[in-house]
């Protein structure tokens, strides 16, 4: 009796073991919520005719757009020569693979037919925006799958077990640059494309405007980086298990801040543009956003806690300097992204414009999610967290000492100058 | 090679040749996306809303003939307002766009256009991703949220199933009654005048208000209303080009007043 109660003192009642247990109880309801799904059918949403897309895409377009750090920060590593924020990328690459992963979970759950996914593959039409977001997330999945394979490799019982295939794995990072520019070339093809999917829809007047790519490509790249910066600093304050440094993060920091004012300029001359004019169906949408149903989540999520507030932490120095308010300042960061996701997803297909002859006239739509798209959307979140706590924990997945064994150097001496 | 020789031009020119695959490949992509106007008939249908009294049949006649769940209708009947007392309806079958946002959209090619000009869907390609639901400007899709295994109360009254139900997770839609035109031209009949080989909410409809026929055809009778009557299609401003022309309600008097 003695020696269970030691037993669970020792390892079920730390925060570990409560932090797997909490995980385990979300994972568990969302796999009875999926199977519910499966079994019913999406009858069992409350999804509609009129709003075919709900939680689940915004938590697949969320999960696309924070995984950018990974193409960003590897493209500023391996292309422009910052190699010494190397480590960064590495945990950026683990938060990419992951987040794709998660993204694939919810469109699998959100497709009508998941046992026809392949046919996404074998099928083309290359007309369709979706087809090339498809296309470049499979083939980008790939390269992420190649990049992490040097992550894979720090896994003790591999190295152990199997010397040679962690050997062979970790050889992968001498085509990292290659896989940085593959890598750089489908995601921005893809962020933005899924903003351009979002951008060519002539019936919803909100989001037919041909800036959504740019927004969703910028939003992306800070919102990755974001994360990326706040999942290190967080595991480097809970676990010894990951290493930070903190320079290192406050240089990318800084450069975030500057991005977000790229990213505030942006969205500033979306809004003065779109917003210039009466126009049916748009104005309507944007009157949700700014007195409506979406208001809150439009000011304090997307813009002023989103956005404002964190790039003045980000650009003014004392602010920046404190670990706390740069933290807070990511996270704030990473919950605009979302907001804003989710507000682009659900602006358009609430305020639909109607067919009938005459006068444009408006309707309103409504949604809200269902239990079990919570419940299996948690269960999504839950998993992209679980992957995460176990790469830290096993796979040192922050650990900015990682610098040298990362990649060889080849010195190229000049050519002599000939003396005449 | 090592990173040193692999530098920004590279990357650069990189980009450049797979920009410009891209691009070319949907140039390519967009000169076929004609919109089925190649095909020897252009069908079409005049909806006169002057003779529409709202009775909904067509919606019945549809459903038996297509063995739609009771809970979709590919054809809707709205209220649309009144003139000088009398209600006025828009019956909306779907537009089969000359443009169609839902084909250009679809990621699969489930959706797709046939020569004569119908929006047809491939129900065992769709893998029911609803992008097109989203991008239809006239609603006319709807998605089988759940199975349709019961009886179809429209059935035998309103008319015998003749296509193939349709399994959950998938969205629907009218094409136009495809198979009647089909197996009339087949059996030499003329779509549009043959009852058998027109589409059914325009044999049913009571009192003439649906009109169906070939554009490619000076003389059906599609082209000669079009001819003869002042007409216009939903949300023309989109340019999405629709197959389904309404005649307004107060029609004699916008005719009189065009004729002077």
């Amino acid at each position: 009796m003695k020696s269970i109660v030691k037993f669970m003192r020792e390892n079920i009642f730390t925060p570990w073991g409560l932090w797997l247990g909490f995980l385990g109880v979300i994972l568990l309801s969302a796999l009875v919520a999926g199977i519910t799904v499966f079994w019913k059918g999406l009858v069992i949403t409350n999804l509609t005719d009129l709003v075919p897309w709900g939680l689940w895409i915004t938590i697949d377009l969320s999960s696309i757009a924070v995984s950018a750090g990974a193409f960003s920060l590897c493209a500023g590593v391996y292309l422009f020569g910052l190699k010494r924020y190397a480590p960064i990328a590495r945990t950026a690459t683990f938060i990419g693979l992951i987040g794709y992963t998660m993204a694939m979970l919810a469109l699998v759950l959100d497709i009508g037919r998941p046992d026809r996914f392949w046919k996404a593959l074998v099928f083309w039409n290359t007309h369709s925006l979706m087809w090339e977001v498809t296309m470049c997330v499979m083939l980008y999945l790939t390269v992420l799958l190649f990049e992490s394979m040097p992550i894979f490799a720090s896994l003790e019982w591999l190295r152990k077990k199997f010397p040679k295939i962690a050997h062979k794995m970790e050889s992968a990072h001498h085509y990292a640059p290659f896989l940085a520019i593959i890598g750089l070339g489908l995601s921005s093809l893809h962020q933005s494309s899924l903003g351009a999917m979002y951008g060519v829809i002539k019936a919803r007047p909100y989001l037919y405007k041909p800036e959504m790519a740019v927004l969703f490509m910028f939003s992306a790249i800070v919102g990755g980086i974001a994360l990326t910066l706040f999942a290190s600093m967080l595991s480097g304050r809970l676990t010894p298990k990951a290493k930070v440094n903190d320079i290192l993060i406050e240089r990318v920091a800084q450069f975030l801040g500057y991005l977000m004012i790229g990213y505030l300029y942006f969205r500033f001359w979306d809004w003065l543009a779109s917003r210039y004019t009466y126009e049916p169906g748009r104005t309507e949408a944007y009157h949700l956003l700014t007195t409506g149903s979406l208001s809150f989540n439009f000011w304090f999520g997307e813009l002023i806690f989103g956005a404002l507030i964190p790039t003045f932490i980000l650009l003014y120095r004392p602010a920046r300097l404190s670990p706390f308010w740069r933290m807070l300042a990511f996270a704030m960061i990473v919950g605009g992204v979302i907001a804003f996701r989710f507000d682009i997803n659900i602006v358009g297909q609430l305020a639909v414009i109607s067919y009938l002859p005459g006068q444009a006239t408006v309707t309103y739509t409504s949604y809200t999610p269902s239990l079990v798209e919570w419940a299996s959307g948690s269960g999504i979140i839950a998993y992209g967290l679980l992957a995460f706590s176990l790469g830290v924990k096993y796979l040192r997945v922050v650990d900015h000492r990682l610098t040298s064994e990362e990649h060889e150097v080849v010195t190229v001496t000049s050519r002599e100058t000939a003396n005449a | 090679m090592t990173e040193n020789n692999f530098n920004r031009r590279d990357f650069l020119k990189l980009t450049a040749v797979g920009v410009a695959v891209a691009a070319g490949t949907r140039a390519i992509q967009n000169v076929e996306a004609s919109g089925g106007s190649k095909g020897k008939h252009q069908w079409a249908m005049v909806i006169d809303q002057s003779k529409c009294t709202g009775c909904g049949y067509c919606t019945l006649a549809c459903q038996a003939h297509n063995d739609v769940n009771p809970d979709i209708q590919w054809n809707k009947v709205l209220d649309a307002g009144e003139i000088d007392g009398k209600k006025v309806y828009l019956a909306r079958p779907c537009m089969q766009c000359e443009h169609a946002p839902c084909v250009e959209v679809c990621p699969v090619g489930a959706s797709y256009y046939r020569d004569d000009g119908i929006v047809m869907m491939d129900y065992d390609k769709c893998i029911g991703c609803r992008y097109c639901q989203v991008a239809c400007p006239y609603d006319a899709r709807s998605f089988n949220w759940e199975n349709f295994d019961g009886n179809n109360p429209a059935v035998p009254e309103w008319g015998e199933p003749e296509v193939e139900r349709r399994p959950r997770g998938v969205p629907e839609k009218c094409a136009f009654c495809y198979q009647r035109i089909d197996r009339g031209l087949e059996l030499g009949l003329t779509p549009g005048i043959d009852a058998d080989a027109t589409p059914a909410c325009c044999v049913v409809c009571p009192v003439g208000a649906r009109i169906f026929g070939d554009l490619n055809d000076p003389h059906s009778n599609v082209s000669q209303i079009l001819k003869k009557h002042v007409s216009y299609r939903l949300r023309e401003n989109l340019g999405t080009g629709c197959r389904v022309y309404y005649l307004p309600a107060d029609n004699d008097v916008v005719n009189e007043v065009v004729e002077g």
